[in-house]
């Protein structure tokens, strides 16, 4: 119990810091530290596959994607910073929040959990995945298609007469 | 009060934080990053629930499928801010509507 507390207490802190930190490379970083937490989360509630792809795939890939994307513009960010007042207002905000939901949303999921169906609990990953859900495989294979697609759509290709001139579009 | 109401608080928690800086920046860069904690809230409060009804091998099969959405969701937003970045020379997202045609 403690341990569970922790850990969510350690992703609000995180959340927290990969808004408010003033340099996007420590929003970054700080976003692969909360990929981190959830995944142990994940292993703590049961579900290791979840933490596995979580830790591999948000913690590893798509920070390395954002730490790329914020070293190319880093230089222009530091340049012309937004105003931090917004940000620094943060905390209050989400204290307000806190102290007002506190009032509503716990009884709230009380009552949620009180229409819970339990499930059988039974099979493994492998049929689940496999077996039971391959539309959803299906719809992944789709999806990533999507983004080669998105990409290569924002990425186009030079027009053979343009090469050389230089011009950047 | 149960575990599971606390923590779905503290997911309601870290979903405002999430559109908070959604909301508060017009940095693409801040925006995804708002975006990726919404989603991270949205997988705890998956995963909990299957927990919670014994249900964690379809939670975790579902969560499988969401994780890679938010790969190519992110792969796709962060294609727009290199492109954004390249044609006006910041990440400004009221700026993203210069990309079109």
């Amino acid at each position: 119990m403690t341990y569970h507390t922790l850990l969510f207490a350690l992703a609000v802190c995180f959340a927290l810091w990969a808004v408010m930190a003033k340099k996007l490379l420590t929003s970054a970083i700080m976003l692969a530290l909360l990929s981190v937490t959830v995944s142990l989360i994940f292993f703590n509630l049961g579900a290791p596959w979840a933490g596995v792809f979580e830790l591999s795939v948000c913690a590893g890939l798509i920070s390395v994607l954002f730490i790329g994307a914020v070293s190319l513009i880093r230089t222009e960010d530091q340049s012309r910073p937004e105003s931090r007042a917004r940000f620094y207002a943060l905390p209050l905000a989400a204290a307000i929040f806190a102290i007002a939901a506190w009032f509503y949303l716990p009884a709230f999921f009380e009552e949620l959990a009180g229409w819970k169906r339990m499930g059988t609990g039974g099979g493994n990953i492998g049929l689940a995945l496999w077996d039971m859900r391959r539309p959803d495989l299906l719809g992944q294979v789709l999806m990533l298609a999507a983004g080669v697609f998105v990409i290569k759509s924002v990425f186009p290709r030079k027009p053979q007469a343009s090469r050389g001139t230089g011009v950047n579009k | 009060m149960s575990t599971f109401a606390i923590d779905w608080y503290i997911i309601a928690l870290i979903m405002f934080i999430g559109f908070y800086s959604m909301l508060a920046s017009r940095s693409i860069v801040r925006q995804l990053i708002g975006l990726e904690i919404i989603s991270k809230a949205a997988m705890l409060a998956l995963i909990s629930a299957g927990a919670l009804t014994d249900n964690l091998v379809y939670a975790q099969a579902l969560l499988i499928t969401m994780i890679v959405i938010e790969v190519v969701v992110v792969a796709a937003g962060l294609a727009l801010l290199v492109k954004n970045f390249r044609v006006n020379g910041n990440a400004d997202v009221w700026n993203l509507d210069s990309l079109k045609g």
